[in-house]
């Protein structure tokens, strides 16, 4: 049953990020790519009806035009419909990185199709999306191993060892919680240049992440290693002549896995989330590289937040990604703890 | 003869991290000593609580003792580094009430049997491979069950591994902690009868833990009565039952019906 359910949910997972791996199959355009003539522009929708009534397979969509009796609203041109093509050749990207291409899933004729409409300097929203998904979640997923890592070093380490080395870290963990990590954050950035290149912004992003996030982790796989050491069949082995290394990793931390992969699907969108406070702030990623922060962050303007109301649409198209790891998290944790009753339970059985 | 294992005064005491320490505190373990001669067996009975685990620990090099010597062949364990403890430890193998605790869950049953073999390092593959399936011959079972968790087997497959992977570090003496008491009764016939066998046929030494006397007389040659940490009666099986000397001892015996009314039957002319 459990089982069933995670799998669902790894599959919308797989699909969503699939979306952004391959974003530049999927969006139309280059994420930086500017048209002044063209800036805040509204969605286009699709269409499949024209206004005769008729049926076409073909979507299409209209372009947008001023509405005569006014200075700046737009209405939809329905004499020029722009049909759809698909598998279109457009802008060269590398897929994945690696391989250069410029197939596209979908793209105008010769006019542009923003389908989440276009920002301040008339870049297309969609494509924007799609490429911020790349660096926000590469984010939280970076920030989250680098997290979990720490985390699982330092519980591991406290929770096998005791005595003072867990006092001492554990202690240590608890100074982490109870510091203020935005404002030391801002301390931090006050040190580096106001110009940094994106790279190190990025790196500087997941090594605040990070070294923030590891203590609450860290105090649950602890809390699992204290009890998983006491366990029989670590004994057992202890009895064969096994090394602390050995008993540590072979039959202590596998204990930890259930934990550590829920606390994964917890702390990745938990980082994005950070990723966009960080990035909302101005210490981010900058600008032109597109993240799912720097998207939102137009929504700092007042002019912005009042006129042009699909400049929030990104938001919207997040949440599926954060119920996704919700949902994971939450068969994750109920499958680890079937597994832990199930294994109790055949103590009794026999 | 010279004794395998000679335990003198042992005493252990939990010590938590209480800010107050609790002035009537027990010992665990209350000065207890006792030798086992090669090829025999000593069964430690006593309730639940008077420290039998504990002992058996202390044995086993996997809890330090707070004080006493435990002479394994001459050799004082309770003095030894770390270092030097790990290479005893193989030598008293421990066998635990719970064999779904004691194999671990995730490892198949030839992953489990062969992991003392592998700590050793003496075998190559295939040597490992044809020890193992001379062990699980010894106890009863076969290679068949190789590659099935430890979920998919009964109680008593899951106590004989146990028994088989307690084997193949080649211990000189096996303690077994409650380790029929989770079986039903004719599985605990059959398990003690495959100790027994192999007492004749390895001459292994058994310290044999069990909170059931008729099960203790049956299995052992000697009997030792504990009770809050203490050895308060020591003495051939027979001996313990026809003539108790502590109270201790005649509470046993009075919850034990089988043997109760064996020594009414022996009495009576
Ligand atoms: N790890 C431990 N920490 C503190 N006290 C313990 C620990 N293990 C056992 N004890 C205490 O030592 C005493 C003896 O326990 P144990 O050796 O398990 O008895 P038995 O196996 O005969 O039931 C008990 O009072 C128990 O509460
Ligand atoms: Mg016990």
């Amino acid at each position: 049953m459990t089982r069933r359910v995670l799998t669902r949910w790894l599959i919308v997972l797989l699909g969503l990020h699939g979306l952004v791996v391959c974003a530049g199959f999927f969006s139309p355009y280059n994420p930086a790519e500017q048209d002044r003539n063209h800036v805040y522009l509204p969605p286009q929708l699709l269409h499949l009806v024209d206004p005769t009534g008729h049926l076409h397979f073909r979507p299409f969509v209209y372009p947008w035009k001023l509405r005569p009796d006014t200075p700046d609203l737009r209405e939809e041109d329905t004499a020029h419909p722009l049909p759809l093509r698909f598998f279109v050749n457009g802008a060269h990207y590398r897929l994945l990185g690696v391989f250069p291409a410029r197939l596209h899933l979908f793209g105008g004729e010769d006019t542009r199709i923003c389908l989440l409409g276009t920002d301040a300097y008339g870049r297309d929203q969609f494509s924007r999306f799609l490429y911020g998904g790349q660096i926000s979640l590469l984010a939280g997923f970076l920030g989250a191993a680098l997290t979990l890592l720490l985390g699982t070093l330092v519980g591991s380490v406290a929770g096998y060892f005791g005595g003072l080395i867990d006092d001492a870290l554990m202690r240590f963990a608890e100074l982490f919680l109870a510091l203020p990590w935005l404002y030391l954050l801002f301390a931090l950035r006050a040190f580096l240049p106001l110009a940094v290149s994106p790279l190190k912004a990025f790196f500087l992003i997941i090594g605040v992440i990070g070294a923030v996030g590891w203590a609450r982790p860290g105090r649950l796989i602890r809390g699992v290693v204290l009890s998983a050491k006491e366990r029989d069949f670590v004994r057992a082995a202890r009895g064969f002549g096994a090394t602390d290394r050995y008993l540590l990793w072979n039959h202590v931390l596998p204990e930890t896995r259930g934990v550590i992969l829920t606390q994964a699907a917890i702390l990745i969108p938990q980082f994005v989330l950070a990723e966009m406070t960080l990035s909302f702030l101005g210490l981010g990623v900058p600008e032109p590289v597109p993240s799912w922060g720097n998207l939102l962050s137009n929504l700092q303007q007042y002019s912005v937040l009042v006129s042009y109301w699909w400049m929030y649409l990104p938001a919207l198209l997040m949440v599926p990604f954060f119920l996704g790891y919700l949902g994971l998290a939450s068969s994750l944790q109920e499958r680890t703890e079937t597994y832990m009753i199930e294994r109790r339970s055949l103590g009794g059985v026999t | 003869m010279q004794p395998l294992l000679n335990v003198e005064n042992l005493v252990k005491r939990y010590d938590g991290k209480r800010l107050v320490a609790l002035q009537d505190e027990l010992s665990a373990l209350d000065g207890v000593s006792f030798s086992l001669f090669p090829a025999t067996t000593l069964a430690v009975v006593g309730e639940s609580g008077s420290g039998k685990s504990t002992l058996a620990l202390c044995l086993a090099c996997l809890e330090p003792p707070t004080a006493g010597c435990i002479w394994l062949e001459g050799k004082n364990l309770v003095a030894l580094g770390e270092a030097e403890r790990r290479k005893v430890r193989p030598q008293i193998q421990l066998i635990f009430q719970d064999p779904a605790n004691s194999l671990n869950p995730r490892w198949n049953v030839l992953e489990i049997l062969t992991e003392p073999l592998r700590l050793q390092g003496k075998f190559n593959s295939e040597g490992i491979e044809r020890r193992a399936s001379c062990l699980l011959e010894q106890v009863g079972l076969s290679m068949h069950i190789a590659t099935r968790s430890p979920a998919e087997l009964s109680g008593g497959q899951r106590q004989r591994l146990a028994i088989a992977r307690a084997l193949a570090p080649g211990p000189k003496l096996l303690i077994l902690d409650e380790a029929l008491s989770a079986l039903d009764c004719s599985v605990q016939a059959q398990i003690a009868n495959l100790l027994m066998e192999l007492q004749t046929s390895l001459g292994m030494t058994y310290l044999f833990i069990t909170h059931d006397l008729a099960m203790g007389v049956h299995i052992a040659d000697e009997i030792a009565v504990m009770h809050q940490g203490r050895i308060v009666e020591l003495g051939p099986a027979e001996k313990i039952v026809t003539s108790p000397h502590h109270e201790m001892t005649r509470q046993l015996l009075a919850a034990t019906p089988s043997i109760a009314q064996a020594t009414r039957l022996a009495r009576e002319p």
